[in-house]
């Protein structure tokens, strides 16, 4: 097999074309890719367990709890069992948060700042106080404040506890995220991928100078980050911080194979554009072969042991190479061997 | 072993060796926080340990902001000893890394970050005035500053007290300065009483080795600038001062003692000094005590303890001494702190440092949210066993593979050689700037041993393949190799760049540095380093197969 190319080269663009469809249909449309909590804010609880844990029970325990949007998943493997807990913040806490952070920018307003943090007061205990300060005021809501969540966390904790007769040591992780430091994160998600890409863009120019293939590898980059979401919309893994570097991890690996396809067809001498094109296959093949048979050792190992950042992110990238198989060798090949020949 | 000669090679082998002095040396028995008996520290994912992120009510400026920080690591570690780390974000947020998991420590952790702290001030082993009784720091007053004075540098404090801590502190100052002696123009000179201040003291019992104790009675003698101690200063009044339970440890404790001072106070707290700790802390604990051991360092323990922070000496113009009853005294409401200082800039800390500290170590701009994470220490430690199982698997696969693909086994050593060598190399550089390595870390790990096997791969395709077809020198089969590789290698650059341009613009992106420091370092290795040395080895074993 000297040649897989031949002269039908153009039409292998095809295939790539719907699949880069139903890949925008899945990120966009159905299922979509999810937003992870440290985007959006909310709360986020890992337990791990040796007993098993059946998400009903878990929705039973929290039940008295009535906490807002509480979504519940487990797993089991070999190893132990584990539980995803999710919700967003108490109304009622946030509530008396605001009310506090304005008491404190009102602090000089003692009437006002007062009647704010009585009405805190008033929601956390049910009664009012009488305070000769404003300042004072706003010490006694606020210990009341932290009273109520550290009760609220220890209760949530021990009924957790019970319920699953966990170890006192048991493994947990636990994240609370307020809505405008996620807003705040994905504001800056989105600046670092600009000018990433920006960047990655004048490189890659600088290095073949030629607009087609140039503009072939940045799409099959693209094709590769779609390929990437595609896979998190249909496992499910929310778009985060976590997630982020491995849709960056993605446009690092993929380019590799981009480069070597595009540097021996462009400037070697040897052989057909399409024998080229066919050695560079099978040295790609063996780039991104390696990297999956790594990675699926990877997301087999963090799966079972729930290790959750690691899994996502070698899931992403088993997602985003097999895409990145498509895009170099369906797409970037064909264009290539196509700018040769209009060139001649 | 014409290979040893070769300098590509010898300079890989020096970095190898540096590396490994680095991860190694100076290690004595496996420390806490570090990762088994090398230089490495762990991050919170596999030490476990809480992330706070605070938001404030708006965006403020870089000064102030690092003041904010300043202020916040003061409050939740006032000495110093825990490992805590606050970084400023951007305008608007800081983050706080804390070895803390239990929810209750960490409630009161973010309690006091929210809160006002409890300020005192006392004199004679009474409340002259607390925070909440300072209306406000005159900060806009044109009394407020540093001024210059002749050779030294004056600042000046003024603050208003409310009504009642007027008439207190009237009454307790009055007539607390004596005259001494007379200047030669016969003014009279007076020795004053002093003021302590105190913030957020604790409400506890306090247990102190008697050598500790004495210690700290001569290092307070002595005075320290840096922590605000005047010379001459004495342990016991600053203890009387406190108003709290100090007990000196000498041969045993005294539980009878012990159990009256806690029905007195209604304290269930005792704190004790760390030489104790094997002593008494277990016998506490059974008298169902709560105890927190206090670690001992340079500083003076019964100060930090007891949370003392400033010394004030009254001067006779506040303290009435020209009239002859507490009625005819004058009611000062406006407070002036002055002090002298040789240069401006430490003028300027004083009264800034001061000053915080009557407004009660509040935050001039409100915290707005609390955002955290939490991973318990057992989890991280699962974590850490099963990071280093992944990295030896995946190892193993790429081998297998590789060996695979070329029907040759030899040819997967080199590749794996080079690729361990470039791990040694990246943890000797984490190692050496004492960047934690954290699951992020990890990631970025992967992402640079991605690329490194990716160019290997390129570099024997390129040489072995066409070696046998095509005459194309071995030089510039290289060089072609090379190209792929440096592109590569820069594009992974490029895209890292940004991240750690902002790691410290955007909140939640400074959890992206570890992972874009150790991908781009790991990039720039492989491409100076290893990689170069790669090339001469398989050069030398595709002259041998061409040879046969």
């Amino acid at each position: 097999m000297n040649d897989v190319y031949g002269q039908n080269y153009k039409k292998y663009m095809l295939i790539p074309a719907i699949i880069f469809f139903i890949m925008l249909f899945l990120v966009f449309v159905f299922p979509g890719v999810q937003l992870g909590i440290d985007i959006t804010g909310g709360n986020l609880i890992i337990l791990r367990s040796e007993k098993e844990i059946v998400a009903d029970d878990v929705y039973a325990a929290l039940s008295e709890f009535n906490l807002p949007e509480l979504r519940v998943s487990t797993i089991s493997s070999p190893t132990g069992y584990g539980a995803w807990i999710q919700y967003s913040k108490d109304p009622l806490i946030l509530e008396v948060e605001t009310l506090l952070s304005q008491a404190e920018s009102l602090l000089d307003n003692e009437e006002e700042s007062i009647a704010l943090s009585n009405q805190a007061l008033f929601l956390l205990e049910g009664n009012e106080r009488d305070f000769e300060n404003s300042r004072l005021a706003l010490l006694g809501a606020q210990e009341a404040l932290s009273k109520e969540k550290e009760k609220f966390y220890l209760l949530l904790q021990s009924s957790l506890i019970n319920k699953f007769e966990l170890e006192d040591n048991f493994e947990f992780q636990q994240r609370e995220i307020s809505p405008t430091l996620g807003a705040a994160s994905f504001q800056g998600i989105i600046q670092i991928s600009i000018i990433g890409f920006i960047l990655l863009t004048i490189v890659i120019f600088l290095a073949f100078r030629q607009l087609v293939p140039s503009a072939a590898i940045i799409q099959s980059m693209i094709f590769d980050i779609f390929a990437g979401l595609a896979g998190m919309a249909l496992l499910d893994i929310p778009l985060s911080l976590t997630t982020m570097p491995a849709l960056l991890l993605l446009v690092g690996y993929s380019v590799d194979t981009d480069i070597m396809l595009s540097s021996r067809i462009l400037k070697e001498k040897t052989g057909t554009p399409q024998e080229r094109a066919t050695t560079s296959m099978k040295t790609g093949l063996t780039m991104t072969g390696t990297t999956l048979a790594a990675l699926v050792s990877m997301i087999v190992i963090s799966y079972f042991y729930q290790v959750e950042i690691i899994y996502q992110i070698s899931a992403i990238l088993f997602f985003g190479l097999i895409g990145d198989i498509i895009s170099t060798w369906l797409i970037n090949a064909p264009i290539l061997l196509w700018f040769m020949e209009d060139k001649k | 072993m014409t290979l040893l000669k070769n300098w590509k090679i010898i300079i890989l082998i020096i970095f190898l060796i540096i590396s490994l002095g680095i991860i190694f040396v100076d290690v004595g028995n496996p420390q806490k926080g570090y990762l088994g008996n090398t230089n490495i520290r762990l991050g919170l994912d596999f030490e476990g340990g809480t992330l706070l992120q605070v938001e404030l009510q708006r965006e403020v400026s870089v000064e102030e902001i690092n003041r904010i920080a300043n202020i916040i690591s003061q409050r939740i570690d006032p000495t110093g000893l825990r490992d805590n780390l606050v970084t400023p974000i951007g305008n608007q947020f800081i983050v706080i890394q804390l070895s803390e998991t239990d929810i209750s420590e960490i409630e009161r952790i973010e309690s006091r970050i929210r809160q006002q702290g409890q300020f005192e001030s006392t004199i004679n082993g009474e409340t002259i005035f607390t925070g909440d009784q300072i209306l406000r720091v005159l900060r806009g007053d044109t009394g407020y500053g540093v001024f210059q004075q002749g050779m030294f540098y004056e600042w000046r404090l003024p603050f208003v007290l409310n009504e009642r801590a007027v008439e207190s502190f009237t009454e307790k100052t009055f007539h607390q300065c004596t005259p001494v002696s007379f200047t030669p123009g016969g003014q009279p000179i007076y020795d004053c009483a002093k003021t302590m201040f105190f913030l957020d003291k604790p409400n506890a019992i306090i247990i102190v080795s008697e050598e500790q104790y004495e210690n700290d009675r001569e290092y307070l003698f002595l005075g320290d600038r840096q922590l605000n101690i005047p010379q001459q200063t004495n342990i016991d009044e600053v203890v009387e001062n406190s108003q709290l339970p100090v007990i000196i440890f000498r041969d045993e404790l005294d539980y009878n003692y012990l159990s009256t001072i806690k029905n007195e106070t209604g304290f269930n707290n005792i704190i004790i000094s760390q030489d104790l700790e094997n002593k008494i802390l277990q016998d506490l604990e059974a008298q169902n005590f709560s105890v927190e051991v206090l670690k001992i360092n340079q500083r003076p323990w019964v100060w930090d303890v007891l949370s003392a922070k400033q010394i004030i000496s009254l001067t006779e113009g506040i303290t009435n001494q020209n009239v002859a009853t507490i009625e005819q005294a004058r009611r000062y409401s406006t407070l002036y702190i002055t002090g002298q200082r040789d240069s401006f800039e430490e003028a300027i800390r004083d009264l800034e440092e001061l000053a915080i500290l009557l407004e009660s170590g509040s935050l001039p701009t409100p915290v707005k949210t609390i955002s955290r994470e939490t991973i318990s220490a057992s989890l991280g430690e699962t974590f850490k066993s099963l990071v280093i199982i992944m990295g030896i698997i995946a190892f193993i696969v790429i081998g297998i593979v590789i060996s695979a693909r070329y029907r040759n086994w030899k040819l997967a050593i080199p590749i794996f050689v080079i690729g361990a060598s470039e791990v040694i190399i990246i943890f000797g550089f984490i190692a050496l700037v004492r960047m934690p390595l954290d699951l992020a870390a990890f990631a970025g790990l992967i992402a640079a041993m991605g690329t490194g096997i990716d160019s290997q791969i390129v570099i024997t395709d390129e040489i072995m393949s066409k070696s046998k077809k095509v005459k194309e020198s071995l030089m510039k089969r290289i060089k072609s190799a090379l190209f792929i590789i440096i592109t590569s290698a820069f594009t992974l650059i490029a895209v890292m760049f940004p991240i750690i341009m902002f790691a410290r613009t955007f909140p939640g992106i400074d959890k992206l540095y570890g992972f874009a420091t150790v991908a781009m370092v790991g990039a720039l290795i492989g491409v100076l380093i290893t990689r170069p040395a790669f090339t001469v080895i398989i050069r030398k074993i595709v002259e041998k197969i061409e040879k046969n």
